[in-house]
């Protein structure tokens, strides 16, 4: 079985130098598990010979495909070039970029290209009898099962199976194979946008709004108790268990 | 200069905020604004409608769980935002028609067909895209939300501006670059705005008028995503990712009932440093500053005294339970629920009512 595995030019969030994408790497794990003893799994990157690309040879792949980019620095199209005619079994690509424009859309515009369906944020998944199966990672720890026909493109949350360790030696002997083409210019913004350094800004506590008075709204971010420090003194252990069961009752997840 | 002299008697009559039952004086607005005791008149319960739309903004609410969750609402409060001071009708696509879509500012509301299928779902709401031409396409950055919207984005040929932290009628802002540099632009067609960022609608209500999805587009089934729920394994979910746990410290000595206990209850296990120290428990479980630290909604603590760096570990945790023996305890003044009581009493009689239970 082949697979291959979307990689891009990944920036460390703390120094900005090259770096792969964590979970770039753990779709490159994952792609071993799916693939098997026998299986192979390639890396594709649509760019030139980026530092934080060829790391991603000491973590696993088996080869990996450099091809220039398409016009207007669109990775598309020369992705599609590069998967035409040797189509893989499975797709596997990072649920966001980091480092780019970061937004996770490219999986989305590579399944409408090539006409296949696109499963997201993958935990697990294997292809059997003509059918891909995939395990999904939802908020608070929830899993979801998908079943699509025929092949995918599956993109990888970080609460997958960690990546594999780095080999040096794997780094340095790794088949890179690279297909001529204009380089991408990551680094620019599109057309229209403003490119600034990023600033924190808070975030919404409690249901606050633009209505009532100043008091209300200082009410509302101050006071989040709900049950109001309740405190229960020596009470029997029938009395404490009822009482702690009536409070969690709502956190608990619902019996499917 | 007549108009500039102290007025010592009317700035005396500005600053009494009350009469009766006693007179109260506010000297924090010196000079000038009056301060009213009556309590702001409540808006009129007016309901607003947009009758000629000089464009469209379509707010896409998931809706899961078949209400408007508070992601829903900052989507509707960021499609206002984006309607040209009140010239724009807000179109809401939602899968049922929510009792208080007016209230968070929807003026009309489209039902989506009731599917599973997020791949026919994006193509419904696509089609309704084609033939309404909205200004605006606003969706929540959740995790169904989002992958709705960069289905849609691909469907549409779109760029989507997404995970959107701050927003304005004239700018939308999102982190790029791996978090180390923001893009800003006016508002494009379509994008999704992250959780907790942007204000729900507090103005008036409006009308939420149901109007018609335009006719189904043919899908195609190779497409097609089949999705079954799985059922929760709350013992095997990641600490930090867990949404109710329940923690045993160095007051529980039955530590196996301890783990039956998180079983039944369908919560995560974590443990205090101690217990981890000994070996009790695995150093995976342990919450605090040298351990994970949460995410959950709700923690319950057995046996834990809160040490300063077991509580960092639950600083953002809103819904605390505490069983402890000792009242003075640190752990017990942060619980939400303080439980003063031995807790190898209160384990075994958890166990019994979640067995009859069962
Ligand atoms: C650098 C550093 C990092 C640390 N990081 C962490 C961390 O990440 N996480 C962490 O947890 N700790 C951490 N600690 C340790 C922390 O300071 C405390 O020592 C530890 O949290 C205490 O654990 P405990 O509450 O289980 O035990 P204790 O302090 O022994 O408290 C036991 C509590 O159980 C109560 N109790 C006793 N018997 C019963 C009974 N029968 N029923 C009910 N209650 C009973 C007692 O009243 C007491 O309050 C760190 C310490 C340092 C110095
Ligand atoms: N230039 C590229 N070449 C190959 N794969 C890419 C490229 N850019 C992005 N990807 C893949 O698409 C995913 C999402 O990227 P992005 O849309 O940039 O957030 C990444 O995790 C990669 O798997």
């Amino acid at each position: 079985m082949r697979i291959v595995v979307l990689l891009s030019a990944g920036r460390h969030p703390a120094t900005g130098d090259p770096c792969p994408v964590p979970v770039e790497l753990q779709a490159i794990a994952l792609a071993r598990r799916i693939a098997g003893a026998g299986g192979a799994v390639e890396g594709l990157h649509a760019g030139g010979r980026d530092a934080a690309v060829l790391d991603a040879l000491g973590h696993g792949i088996d080869g990996l495909t450099l091809v220039g980019a398409g016009a207007a620095d669109d990775p598309l199209g020369a992705l599609v070039a590069a998967l035409e005619g040797r189509m893989p079994v499975l797709i596997l690509a990072g649920r966001r970029g980091r480092g780019g424009a970061d937004g996770g859309l490219l999986p989305y515009r590579l399944a409408r290209a090539l006409g296949w369906p696109i499963v997201a944020d993958a935990i697990a998944a294997e292809f059997a009898g003509g059918e891909t199966r995939v395990t999904q990672a939802l908020p608070r720890g929830g899993r979801r099962a998908a079943t699509v026909r025929g092949a995918a493109v599956i993109t990888v949350h970080p609460a997958a199976p960690a990546p594999l360790p780095y080999v040096h030696r794997a780094r340095l002997a790794g088949r890179v194979s690279e297909a001529a083409g204009p380089a991408l210019i990551s680094a620019l913004a599109p057309e229209g946008i403003e490119m600034r350094p990023y600033r924190a800004r808070p975030k919404l506590i409690g249901d606050v709004g633009g209505g009532g008075s100043a008091e209300a709204r200082l009410q509302a971010v101050s006071e989040t108790r709900d049950a109001g420090g309740r405190v229960m003194r020596h009470p029997s252990p029938d009395e404490a268990a009822v009482a702690i069961l009536d409070f969690v009752a709502r956190f608990r997840p619902r019996k499917a | 200069m007549s108009a500039r002299r102290r007025d010592p008697r009317a700035e005396r009559a500005a600053v009494v905020v009350a009469e009766a039952p006693r007179r109260r004086i506010d000297r924090t607005h010196r000079g000038g604004v009056v301060a009213h005791c009556a309590a702001v008149a409540p808006a009129a319960a007016q309901v607003v409608t947009i009758a000629d739309p000089a464009y469209l903004v379509f707010a896409v609410a998931e809706m899961a769980g078949g209400v408007l969750s508070r992601h829903d609402r900052q989507v509707l409060g960021a499609a206002r935002l984006l309607d040209g001071g009140g010239a724009a009708a807000v179109v809401l696509l939602a899968p049922s028609l929510p009792e208080d879509a007016g209230a968070a500012g929807a003026d009309r509301v489209m039902v989506l067909p009731e599917r599973d299928d997020p791949a026919s779902l994006a193509a419904s709401v696509a089609a309704a895209i084609g033939a309404h031409r909205p200004r605006h396409v606003v969706f929540a950055e959740s995790a169904d939300g989002g992958d709705l919207a960069r289905r849609v984005a691909a469907l549409c040929d779109e760029a989507l501006f997404d995970a959107v932290e701050s927003l304005s009628a004239r700018q939308a802002i999102r982190p790029a670059a791996a978090g180390r540099a923001e893009w800003r632009a006016a508002p494009p067609r379509l994008l999704s705005i992250a959780a907790d960022r942007i204000a729900p609608w507090r103005g008036a209500a409006h009308a939420a008028e149901p109007v018609d999805l335009p006719a189904d587009p043919a899908m195609d089934a190779a497409m097609a995503v089949r999705l079954s729920p799985l059922p929760l394994e709350a013992a095997t979910v990641r600490l930090d990712e867990a949404g109710f746990v329940i923690a045993a410290g160095n007051g529980v000595t039955d530590l196996a009932g301890f783990l039956d206990l998180a079983r039944a209850l369908g919560a995560t296990p974590g443990a205090s440093r101690v217990v981890c120290d000994a070996g009790a428990l695995p150093r995976a479980m342990q919450v605090g500053a040298s351990g994970t630290v949460l995410n959950a909604d709700c923690y319950v603590a057995f046996g834990i005294s809160g040490a300063p760096q077991h509580l960092q570990g639950i600083g953002t945790v809103d819904h605390v339970v505490a069983v402890n023996t000792d009242l003075h305890a640190a752990m017990i003044a942060r619980a939400d629920l303080a439980v003063v009581a031995d807790a190898q009493a209160v384990l075994p009689a958890l166990l019994a009512l979640l067995g009859a239970e069962a």
